[in-house]
């Protein structure tokens, strides 16, 4: 099938889509995608052909307006630029084409859109351990652009309604449903039936995870890691179902809805290893990436505690724990102890932000905290010495006159 | 806007066979402008689509570039018979004086105002507080500050969509209207149009008056207008703010005297 679809015809593209649809609606199970099949459909430069895409394009510049011009991105230059070096690196040919936006969403989602520009939530970037698994989300999404996925996958809805539609002469409706979960990133643009141009297939997930390997391990970066992301999701989405004592179930754009997650973590193993040349050197910059995002980095997990989400909050800190505890790692565990309030949680916090105050990059905050708990449990000496060392660090928190009068300064 | 649009078109069009239908809603002191008044056209947003066999929307980017031309010249043409001066943004950085963000802060603004019309106008979630009050809505001090610096008086905000049958789509309808003679009836909606205009006075930042206009037919081959055309797009401007009705209060003064 994939051999055909880069005759890159408009008919081949067709009867891709046709097979993907059948094969979905017989579960018949998919040969795995190779990496080494996926190649690039679009060249530097690309501009929309077709009539359908081209109407697709022209809306999406309106779309690509709002998103710019939001409120929620977050505009940091520095962290800006490192994003948009990791998708000129990491994008194939239309790497220097791709446009990337980071929206200030605590939650675990990124998308591309049909023109070739990208937006991703800050709850991504609290997650990935390392440039390597954020790299290989990009590629993952570059791949989709890469692929044309939005318009295979629009060619098919259209087809499929179009079947729908003459087989039971009734309205598919398919278009106006773009039941899709965006987070707050719903208000950005508008969206409708845009929207529903990003679920893409199964076919197509696979796809985009063979071609994002072989781009990430190009540069460099070992392809394993893409595995990981997905293995740390499944675990958060876990914790967080088992803290509320309901089933794992959330939609997610970057990770399609239909494919199985065993099977889907199962092929990136393979991927990985395809990928990987012997003797060559891989290397996951952690360091850099911890260099990159360490100004935004307490902002990310204060984002995160706030959600409310203990089962989530504390798998995730824990994950990143795996790299070796810091200040703020602590600081924040402490926190989703405090918030969730459950018998001993009081306790535990307690010790928390003594150990958190332990490091040497311990936030402000937790020398707050630190202080107003040995203050509960009488001990006002050690309080004061660590109210006095927040005040120190932060002498304008905006309750910097209420702890000046309660330690006495 | 195309959410808005999406839930007014469902919400009009549950028992549209084949017609054209307007309803406005005006200000209880709303009057027509008149003479000499400025008018300020925020970016029309216009939409052409192909209607697919299976009744999807595809956007069509040439026929909406023709539509969105034919439908500001018309506009023009319009509002200089009622005397007004018009200025059309095309894009968000033309306002001498306002920043790019501020227009697009306004825009969002109404498009939240906007939605809330919708639901409490025209989808059925009526307010029993609201009743017999006309149009109780404001873009507040935003607008009026635009219109301080602008010197404009009333500012324009307006959809307009048409989406054209396919031939695979008018073959459906042909066979499902045909069906009817052997007893089973499966019509299926055709070419439509659907719009809306929202006036909003800028000295006092109300949205005073605003109209929705649907066309549409479940019989095949029948459209009423085309806004990829001239002609199409004059008519389509003529039913959306053609003819503005004074608000209630306006009006009974008006006939007093």
């Amino acid at each position: 099938m994939c051999m055909r679809c880069l005759e890159l015809s408009r008919r081949s593209l067709l009867i891709g889509g046709g097979a993907v649809a059948a094969a979905t609606a017989t579960g018949t199970a998919q040969a795995r995608v190779r990496p080494a099949d996926m190649v690039p459909l679009i060249g530097p430069g690309y501009k929309a052909v077709d009539v359908d895409e081209r109407g697709m394009w022209q809306q999406m510049d309106r779309v690509e307006e709002e998103v710019a011009g939001s409120n929620l991105l977050i505009k940091d230059p520095k962290l800006s630029n490192y994003l948009r070096d990791l998708i000129g690196a990491v994008g194939g040919p239309a790497a220097k084409d791709m446009r990337i936006y980071l929206a200030r969403v605590p939650d675990f989602n990124a998308m591309m859109f049909p023109t070739g520009f990208a937006l991703i939530f800050s709850g991504l970037l609290l997650r990935m351990r390392n440039e390597a698994q954020l790299a290989g989300v990009i590629a993952h999404e570059s791949g989709h652009f890469l692929r044309k996925h939005q318009l295979r996958a629009w060619r098919d809805m259209k087809r499929k309604s179009d079947l729908f539609a003459i087989g039971s002469l009734a309205l598919a409706g398919a278009g106006a449903a773009g039941g899709f979960y965006t987070g707050d990133i719903g208000q950005l643009a508008e969206l409708g039936t845009i929207m529903s141009l990003l679920q893409y297939s199964r076919a197509m997930e696979a796809e985009a995870d063979a071609l994002g390997a072989k781009l990430v391990a190009q540069q460099g970066y070992p392809a394993a890691e893409m595995a990981n992301t997905w293995r740390q999701l499944i675990g958060e989405e876990e914790a967080s179902a088992r803290y509320r004592r309901k089933r794992r179930h959330r939609d997610i754009s970057l990770f399609g809805t239909h494919p199985s997650p065993e099977s889907r973590l199962a092929d990136l193993n393979i991927d990985a290893a395809e990928v990987t040349v012997p003797g060559r050197a891989y290397d996951a910059r952690r360091a850099r990436y911890m260099q990159a995002i360490g100004p935004i980095r307490p902002m990310l997990l204060d984002d995160q505690v706030k959600l409310n989400d203990p089962g989530a909050s504390q798998y995730l800190i824990e994950t990143l724990a795996r790299d070796g505890w810091d200040g703020p790692l602590r600081f924040y565990e402490a926190e989703v102890w405090r918030l969730r309030n459950r018998p001993g949680d009081q306790q535990r916090a307690a010790q928390g932000y003594a150990t958190a105050v332990g490091y040497p990059d311990a936030p402000a905050d937790a020398w707050r905290w630190h202080g107003l708990q040995l203050m509960k449990q009488g001990r006002a000496a050690e309080a004061r010495s660590a109210l006095a060392h927040y005040l120190k660090m932060k002498p304008d928190a905006p309750d910097a006159p209420f702890v000046r009068q309660m330690i006495g300064a | 806007m195309r959410r808005l649009s999406i839930a007014l078109a469902l919400g009009l069009s549950v028992s549209l066979t084949a017609c054209v239908q307007t309803r406005q809603y005006a200000d209880l002191e709303f009057a027509p402008p008149q003479g000499d008044y400025r008018l300020l056209v925020m970016r029309p947003d216009v939409q052409v689509s192909s209607l697919t066999t299976g009744g999807m929307q595809e956007a069509r980017a040439d026929w909406t570039e023709q539509a969105r031309t034919n439908i500001i010249s018309a506009l023009r043409a319009q509002q200089a018979e009622r005397g007004g001066k018009v200025q059309v943004l095309a894009r968000r950085n033309e306002l001498r004086g306002v920043s790019e963000e501020q227009v697009a802060d306004l825009e969002r603004l109404h498009q939240a105002v906007g939605s809330s019309i919708a639901l409490h106008k025209y989808m059925g979630a009526y307010l029993p507080t609201k009743r017999r009050k006309g149009l109780e809505y404001t873009l507040g001090e935003d607008a009026v500050a635009l219109g301080r610096k602008t010197g404009f008086d009333y500012a324009l905000f307006m959809h307009a969509e048409d989406n054209i049958a396919s031939t695979g789509r008018i073959a459906l309808q042909v066979i499902g209207t045909a069906g009817c003679l052997i007893g089973i009836c499966a019509p299926s909606g055709g070419s439509n149009e659907f719009a809306y205009a929202s006036l909003v006075d800028l000295r006092t930042g109300e949205v005073v008056w605003f109209n929705v206009v649907q066309t549409g037919s479940q019989l095949p081959g029948v459209k009423f207008g085309d806004i990829r055309n001239p002609q199409g797009a004059a008519t389509m401007v003529e039913r959306l703010v053609g003819r503005m009705k004074p608000g209630r209060i306006a009006r009974q003064r008006m006939e007093k005297r």
